[in-house]
């Protein structure tokens, strides 16, 4: 039986691996209607959370595929692909893959989904039919953007993770829920929407160039390494802006960052939990893959625009999170200072800055989808998360009070904690960065690099003092006094996480080495100048005094 | 005399055939008024004839769909092209769903229904002649037609002010327009000497056609632009919408529209044409280009920033359709501007794709709010949707379903019509259309809001009156399956038919003459 029968089981497991990204897209579409099934004819909706992890759970092994068995990449460099016409009348393709960029993002998409679940154990009382499907067909929307490889699948994706998210807040959020749902969805819909015009006009600028029009994004960025086609300059910067409003309202950056505290702080926890973790990846993502690649002219034009928004956001949000009353309002702006980070990794252009960059995005996920959990642990039990109510906790809730502390430090960037790792090369990177012009009164890129790094000194503050006033000290107010401690369910979600936090910390490497390859391609990319030759963007850069200062350093 | 009659009848260039699918209908509309005068009150007889009729005259139109067919009738006065056929099956599909959902209606309000059914048959000959129309004349007959028996069936509920007043505003400005039309086709018809429109786009590339032809078009402009209902001519619509009984209201937006659009498309885009080397039809061309271009900015900006203020899903909906009657102007725009009958071809397509979108988006929506509104439309106040979400799961989401396709979610039809109407007029590339699309865009955003207040009503609000779930009667359900069915498919699965919309069988205007 060997070499594979029809019916052998090696068949079946290739069937699988060659089609994993699909069937790790359908499943939960599947297991919502397995849910709403399942509703309909036992009509016994305290079992729905089960139905639902079950299918996350298997959804997150599965998609392990990725890391385990690579094979080999196409010719595109992108693995497990898979390219099936979709709608032919406009030549649009189903087309999808994973590289270094997407496949830890996938993975942390199915790894946060079943850890959201069981945070939801007991904090869905009405309506959790719906609840459960809406989480299933987000978990398929959020995965599809992160592989589609056609434009206009991937828009379909990017739009279509709203409506669930949309329900999610409205329906099972806090007191402002109808708000917070609005502004969400205006606010994304209003960015994504000129993407598109943006995504057609691209269409036919091919089509101009070609003969063919196409959405797809490798033959798109084919054509444009080839130098076939070409942008004026105002076609480029409107192209070019029109992808990073899309992706700079995600993320969010300064100024858009508005809904941010809104949306999280309304939303239920699981929500939270994957808005922070993977809902805001998609911007970064959709930055880093879609506008360095196809726009590295405009991409290095604006990147001192993107660095000083990026490091408002950094300082600002962390100021702002400092005088939060609200503990979740406050992880909620740490967000907006974290996320800060990563566009100003991305935008360094240095392989260091954009590693740390992707390498944040996967710690964020990690430690402020934790956060999340935790101030959802505490809002079941009191139904309040005003820092005022709160003080001496550790007294009651010992354990509770240790992973706060573990996580807040992975946060905050503690050495051996995998916050430090990815801000440490984030401003490695921005320090070594040739993007910011240097002239004799300023090297802006270590005065880029020291304001942001106040931020780091800002997270420890608001982070602690939250911590103090919250954790430490004698219980001040007596409803505090005979909270539970975290009961094993909640302990048991928790673990994963502590143990990545820590993993991430002390061992990145196989995380770095799986992005290693598609970053460095995308920051060649960018850094191309329109002759082919590739700026040098590792060493300092061409002039005296750059490389003066640069010895200095090295000598301290 | 006799003769030469035979001999017009005689002539090859009748092609009985093509025309069928009018003849069908209209003789279905004469056999269920005849019927009705005899046996009156069978209201589920004169439907199902109804029914009978428009299927009939479908699959005829299929039949017709296909190579070979001869390209007109009548003497170049019916043109059967791809602009007829995909319109005329938009013109067919909206009728059958109306007589769906007024199923209720006609139940429960005990309106005379074979008078409602042959109107509406009428209505439909009427739209089919519009689509098919390759004559200013044939046009004109076929709109006043449609109009007349529309402005009847606006005023269905006899004992309601509300739909008096609607009926009225609706006859006395729409007879206003229909002056303006008549008197733009006159005026065209002097300037050009041919009420034929292959012939009138001819006559354009003559270098020296008077400037008369200039304030025709603009009247023209003027009377199909009341039709489709474009800012500024839109005043009529959101009450003779609120005030008209839902599914006569569902059926004015979705069809008379569509129709108006199918004129309006073969008027302007085929007999005002850029000629090459022409100047003076180049001035006509940029003149109603321009015009339109401002208007389909001012009806979607108008249109759903109005519709934000509205407490009424009726009137809600009505701004809506002004809206939208915006963005199928966008892709009619990139009709006008493309440069090859290529190109020309698949932006009409995207038209008739997207009023098709719209349309069984749309008839979805008021099947529901047929049904919830009740006896004399009395439940169609936003409060009245208040916390119904999870007491009647499956009316509300598939409203919300049918909100979000009109808001142009992916994998809904509004999506792919959106997208395929804003491909041509980004095609073209230039400025001024490039404008109208970012305009569109962001009026999406903005209609984003109240497509949403009423999922946020139904679902995040709690009710606090009592609900009673309303039974859903056989046709509203036969309404609602095909609506979603059709949401689905033209979203996910719309391949196939835009490929069978914008095939060449018969390009478009290709008709001969006299």
């Amino acid at each position: 039986m060997n070499g594979g029968g029809p019916r052998s089981p090696s068949y079946i497991m290739d069937l699988i691996a060659e089609n994993i990204l699909t069937i790790l897209i359908l499943l939960p579409v599947v297991g919502a209607l397995a849910v709403l099934g399942y509703q309909m004819f036992w009509k016994q909706e305290s079992q729905l959370k089960w139905v639902t992890f079950a299918i996350t759970l298997l959804n997150f092994l599965l998609s392990l595929v990725l890391v385990f068995d690579k094979g080999a990449a196409s010719a595109s460099g992108f693995h497990f692909e898979k390219n099936v016409p979709w709608i032919s009348a406009i030549n649009t393709n189903y087309h999808v893959g994973v590289d270094g960029l997407s496949l830890w993002l996938v993975i942390l998409t199915t790894f946060i989904m079943p850890i959201a679940v069981i945070s939801t154990w007991h904090a869905v009382e009405k309506k959790a039919t719906a609840f459960y499907i809406f989480l299933l067909l987000l978990e398929s929307a959020m995965i599809g953007v992160f592989v589609s490889l056609d434009l206009l699948v991937f828009y379909l994706f990017f739009e279509a993770s709203l409506i669930p998210m949309f329900f999610l807040i409205g329906v099972w959020g806090g007191k402002d829920r109808i708000y917070a749902a609005v502004k969400f969805f205006i606010f994304t819909a209003i960015g994504s929407l000129l993407m598109l015009v943006a995504i057609i006009a691209l269409y036919f600028m091919h089509a101009d160039a070609t003969g063919v029009g196409t959405f797809d994004f490798v033959t798109l960025l084919n054509t444009l390494k080839l130098g076939n086609m070409t942008f004026s300059a105002s076609a480029g910067a409107f192209l070019f802006l029109a992808f990073a409003l899309a992706f700079s309202i995600k993320v969010p950056l300064f100024p858009f960052h508005t809904w941010l505290p809104d949306a999280h702080t309304e939303a239920p926890t699981a929500g939270s939990v994957i808005l922070a973790a993977v809902l805001l990846k998609m911007g970064t993502y959709g930055l880093m893959r879609f506008n360095f690649t196809l726009f590295p002219d405009q991409a290095r034009e604006f990147a001192p625009l993107f660095i000083v928004l990026a490091i408002i956001g950094i300082v600002y949000g962390a100021l702002v999170a400092m005088v939060q009353p609200d503990v979740k309002r406050l992880v909620a702006y740490s967000s907006v200072a974290h996320m800060g980070f990563v566009i100003l990794g991305m935008f360094s252009f240095t392989e260091w800055g954009m590693q740390g960059a992707v390498y944040q995005m996967l710690n964020h996920g990690v430690s402020t989808g934790a956060l999340f959990l935790l101030v959802g642990f505490i809002y079941e039990r009191r139904h309040t998360r005003m820092i005022s109510d709160f003080g001496g906790l550790a007294n009651v809730m010992p354990i509770y009070a240790t992973i706060f502390v573990i996580t807040a430090m992975s946060s905050v960037g503690l050495p051996f904690l995998n916050g430090f790792v990815g801000e440490f090369l984030i401003m490695v990177g921005m320090w070594k960065s040739t993007i910011l012009s240097v002239t004799a009164a300023a090297n802006w890129n270590y005065i880029a690099t020291m304001v942001a790094g106040t931020g780091v000194i800002f997270a420890a503050v608001y982070l602690l003092w939250m911590i103090q006033r919250v954790f430490f000290g004698k219980v001040t107010n007596d409803k505090n006094r005979g909270l539970a401690d975290l009961s094993y369910r909640e302990i048991g979600l928790m673990v994963p996480l502590l143990f990545l936090m820590v993993f991430m910390g002390v061992y990145p490497r196989p995380f770095l080495e799986a992005t290693h390859s598609s970053v460095s391609e995308i920051q060649k990319r960018v850094m191309q100048r329109a002759g082919g030759e590739i700026d040098q963007a590792q060493v300092p850069g061409p002039s005296e005094e750059k490389t003066e200062a640069h010895l200095e350093i090295q000598q301290k | 005399m006799n003769l030469f009659l035979f001999a017009e009848l005689a002539n090859p260039n009748v092609n009985i055939p093509i025309i069928l699918p009018e003849i069908v209908i209209a003789a279905a509309g004469i056999v269920v008024m005849l019927f009705d005068s005899f046996f009156p009150g069978q209201r589920r007889v004169t439907g199902i004839m109804s029914l009978v009729g428009i299927v009939l005259a479908a699959v005829l139109l299929f039949g017709t769909w296909s190579a070979g067919m001869p390209a007109s009738a009548w003497n170049g006065m019916i043109a059967h092209d791809n602009l007829r056929l995909t319109f005329s099956f938009v013109f067919l599909l909206v009728s059958a769903m109306t007589i769906l959902i007024s199923t209720i209606w006609v139940e429960t309000e005990k309106v005379p229904a074979g008078e409602y059914h042959a109107l509406l048959l009428f209505a439909t000959f009427g739209m089919l002649l519009m689509a098919s129309g390759n004559d200013l004349v044939i046009i004109f007959l076929g709109l006043e037609t449609l109009s007349i028996a529309t402005y009847v069936m606006a005023g269905f509920r006899k004992t309601d002010l509300k739909s008096n007043e609607s009926a009225m505003k609706y006859f006395i400005l729409g007879s206003f327009a229909s002056a303006f039309l008549l008197y733009g086709m006159a005026l065209t018809y002097g300037a050009t000497g041919s009420t034929n429109i292959t012939e009138i786009a001819a006559r354009v590339a003559d270098p020296n056609f008077p400037a008369l032809l200039l304030v025709g078009a603009a009247m023209l402009i003027i009377g199909f632009g009341f039709k489709v209902a474009t800012v500024p001519f839109h005043i009529w619509t959101p009450d003779v919408y609120e005030g008209a009984p839902s599914p006569v209201t569902g059926f004015m937006a979705a069809g008379p529209k569509a129709a108006g659009f199918a004129s309006f498309i073969r008027v302007f885009v085929l007999g005002f044409p850029l000629m090459a080397g022409v100047q003076a039809s180049g001035y006509l061309h940029d003149s109603w280009m321009a015009a339109l271009s401002v208007m389909a900015i001012l009806t979607m900006t108008v249109g759903n920033v109005a519709a934000i203020m509205q407490d009424n899903i009726k009137r809600m909906l009505a701004y809506s359709s002004i809206a939208h009657a915006g963005y199928a102007m966008v892709g009619f725009l990139g009709a006008g501007a493309a440069s090859t009958v290529l190109e020309r071809d698949a932006a009409i397509a995207s038209v008739a794709f997207y009023m098709l979108a719209y349309a069984i988006t749309n008839l979805g929506a008021f099947a529901i709010v047929t049904l919830l509104g009740q006896k004399n439309d009395r439940r169609t106040e936003f409060e009245d949707y208040n916390g119904i979400g999870f007491r009647s799961p499956v009316l509300s989401f598939t409203l919300s379903l049918f909100m979000l396709s009109l808001l142009g979610i992916p994998l809904t039809a509004g999506f792919i019509g959106k997208v395929l109407v804003f491909r041509p007029a980004l095609e073209a590339q230039n400025a001024l259309l490039t404008i109208v699309v970012v305009a569109a865009v962001i009026n999406t955003a903005i209609s984003a809001y109240y497509y949403l207040r009423l999922i946020v009503v139904m679902f995040f609000r709690e009710r606090t009156s009592d609900w009673v779930e309303p039974r859903i009667p056989a046709g509203i359900a036969a309404a609602l399956v095909i609506a979603v069915i059709g949401v689905f498919y033209l979203g996910i699965f719309s391949s196939s038919i835009i490929e069978r919309f914008s095939q060449t069988t018969q390009s478009i205007g290709s008709v001969s003459t006299r």
